[in-house]
């Protein structure tokens, strides 16, 4: 089958009234929460999981899709017009973003947004429809050793490119693999880490962990903080950028959304990086590289169309490897194992209509984001305006009706609130909580993988060495944590994150 | 002894208490042998890496200076666990309604600048919406009443 039957399957699937609607309504609520100060798209995608569990596996995986992008939308907002960048990617966004806002020229910049967003969002449907079955064809060649290495190959990556301290990133890596396998061994029927608790059998809920993590535990810090009075950058003006405006950002769309999806594709990448990178290139390659950081309306047209062509593009691991190259990924996996579906190369020839018509319908949802949120950014202004104390009580209710729902388990809602001491002290610590979710989704299969590959190599180790495949994961991985530690390079990547 | 990086020492103190949980617990199980790894195999490869880590956060913070940690304040974090335990112990008999208008009652709380009338306001509003959603829009198999 070529490329374009396919894609044509998945406009068939994703283009039904029933998904498009879905995927519609994605978008939609995922913008109303992403607006809403204080929550990130990743506490976004995790509040919302639970809508989706009533869904079949393609219509839920579609929704969440179109919260997604919703949701890194509606933090895209709320870094231009209050300077509130609601995750690490849409910081550089902020950078001109909330200047151009200043002047007084919040609509222009919102309005280029969501324009260098669709048209990222668009080439990058095509880059995941043909870089996809190749690398799905080459993983179904893959043996467990292969695996293995890719996987710790994978969280290396994303330790490496994470915030802050490396060894606290590995650590917290190490635990997420640690609490992944808490519950019945597949293998032997050992129950592992259960301390006596009944409802532990069947692992530490996904859903519960990240709730605790991302929506409480982070409510508990903000609300440490001094309430800060919002105050919204006066006039939006229209949302329609000139001509003029669009002329001069067309290079930069499609320098960051090339960056982008090349960017979105690495583990621990994704958005984030793709973003920074795009904004330093831009004002490289300017001729006034002086007027980026006073309101340049290149430095929003680039790094939003990198973070969206990295968001979708991080897809391609997700659903071709099993892989997950960021937290929302994860979580994405999370939600595919809530319906029975483990993601991995299979999921294309086994499940050709979920895998096409998430493909088709990532267009779609650009497409609904152009089309619902410019015409409404009246009411996410207004959203914008919410005092933190009537959002926060929703966030914990809805997070414990969410957990509760899933397995009807008063368990999940004991594990949440242990989960939600330990996220916060990790926040207050420092210990970023994405290395850790990525390992607690890894876990398992990791563990399964080692087994396999040692049970066919009958226990001899140096079957990982032994395969060209998975020696050079082991040293690309080698490679990745010698050139953190050297010190010329990590002053560098200090100053890359603090930027 | 000079703590000179809180924020590292403590944070290598609670990775090498899960470790030692996790090789505790993990020395239960049985190791395999050769090509057969068994359910302990594992879990105490990772406790020991665990440990290794958490011992170089610790050893490290004594030498190398490092941020302070902020003063933890109390109020938030207890109010939302208890909040969440509460919801946890209400929630099977209860039913829905009960139980949510409580904890988002309790949960406004948490917060400073909480007005009583508000909050009580809003956990009503809350409630019914999530009624709305959940039960009505979502069909999910929850109880909204109490049932004994």
């Amino acid at each position: 089958m070529d490329v374009f039957s396919n894609i044509a399957l998945g406009f068939g699937v994703a283009a039904t009234f029933q998904n498009i609607l879905y995927c519609a309504l994605g978008a939609f609520l995922g913008t109303v929460v992403g607006v809403l100060p204080g929550i990130g798209p990743v506490t976004t995608v995790a509040m919302l999981l639970p809508i989706s569990f009533t869904l079949e596996p393609t219509s839920a995986l579609i929704m969440m899709a179109g919260i997604y992008y919703g949701a890194q939308y509606g933090g895209s907002t709320t870094a231009i017009l209050i300077n509130i960048p609601g995750e690490a990617s849409s910081v550089v966004t902020s950078l001109d973003g909330h200047k151009m806002a200043r002047m007084g020229r919040a609509g222009p910049a919102l309005g280029i947004a969501a324009l260098g967003s669709f048209f990222a969002g668009t080439v990058a449907t095509f880059v995941v429809s043909f870089g996809a079955p190749p690398l799905a064809r080459m993983a179904l060649q893959f043996g467990p050793a292969e695996y293995f290495s890719l996987m710790l190959c994978g969280l290396i990556a994303a330790v490496v490119l994470a915030r802050g301290s490396i060894v606290k990133a590995i650590a917290m890596v190490v635990l997420g693999l640690l609490f992944g396998l808490a519950g019945s061994d597949v293998n032997s029927g050992v129950r592992r880490f259960t301390f006596g608790f009944q409802g532990l059998a069947d692992g530490i809920e996904f859903v519960a962990l990240s709730m605790a993590i991302y929506g409480i535990a982070e409510v508990a810090i903000n609300l440490e903080r001094k309430a800060s009075e919002v105050a919204v950058a006066g006039r939006v003006g229209s949302v329609m950028p000139s001509w003029a405006d669009i002329r001069h950002c067309i290079p930069s769309v499609l320098r960051g959304t090339s960056l982008g999806s090349v960017l979105g594709v690495l583990p621990g990448g994704g958005a984030l990086l793709a973003s920074f990178a795009a904004y330093t290139l831009e004002k490289k390659v300017a001729s006034h590289p002086r007027t980026f950081g006073e309101g340049d309306i290149r430095g929003v047209a680039a790094p939003e169309s990198a973070n969206n062509a990295g968001a979708q593009t991080s897809f391609i691991p997700m659903l071709t490897l099993g892989i997950p190259s960021n937290p929302t990924m994860a979580l994405m996996i999370g939600a595919l194992m809530v319906h029975g579906i483990t993601p991995g190369p299979r999921v294309m020839t086994d499940r050709p209509d979920l895998f096409w018509g998430v493909v088709a319908s990532m267009w779609i949802g650009n497409l609904m984001l152009v089309v619902l949120n410019l015409p409404m950014i009246g009411l996410w202004i207004r959203l914008l305006r919410m005092p933190y104390r009537l959002m926060f009580p929703a966030i914990v209710g809805f997070c414990c009706v969410g957990t509760y729902t899933i397995n009807s388990n008063v368990t999940d809602v004991t594990v949440m609130a242990f989960f939600i001491v330990f996220g916060y002290l990790c926040l207050k610590l420092d210990c970023e909580p994405a290395p850790l979710i990525l390992g607690f989704v890894l876990g398992p299969m990791m563990e399964e993988y080692l087994r396999r590959a040692l049970l066919i190599s009958r226990g001899d180790p140096t079957v990982f060495v032994t395969s060209p495949i998975s020696l050079g994961f082991l040293i690309a991985a080698a490679l990745l944590l010698l050139v953190v530690a050297l010190p010329a390079i990590r002053k560098k990547r200090e100053e890359a994150m603090v930027e | 002894m000079i703590i000179r990086a809180p924020k590292d020492f403590w944070s290598g103190l609670m990775f090498l208490t899960f470790a030692a949980i996790g090789l505790l617990a993990a020395s239960g199980y049985s190791m395999g042998r050769g090509g057969r790894m068994g359910p302990g195999y594992f879990p105490v490869a990772l406790s020991a890496v665990l440990a290794l880590l958490g011992a170089i956060l610790v050893l490290r913070s004594l030498v190398l200076d490092g941020e302070g940690v902020e003063r933890i304040q109390f109020r938030p974090i207890a109010v939302l666990v208890v909040c969440v335990l509460i919801f946890g112990a209400m929630i099977p008999k209860l039913g829905l309604v009960i139980s949510l208008s409580c904890v988002t009652f309790i949960a406004a709380f948490a917060g400073r600048e909480t007005r009583p009338l508000e909050a009580a306001m809003l956990s009503v509003v809350l409630t019914v919406l999530s009624v709305g959603i959940f039960v009505y829009a979502l069909r999910l198999p929850l109880s909204v009443w109490p049932s004994f």
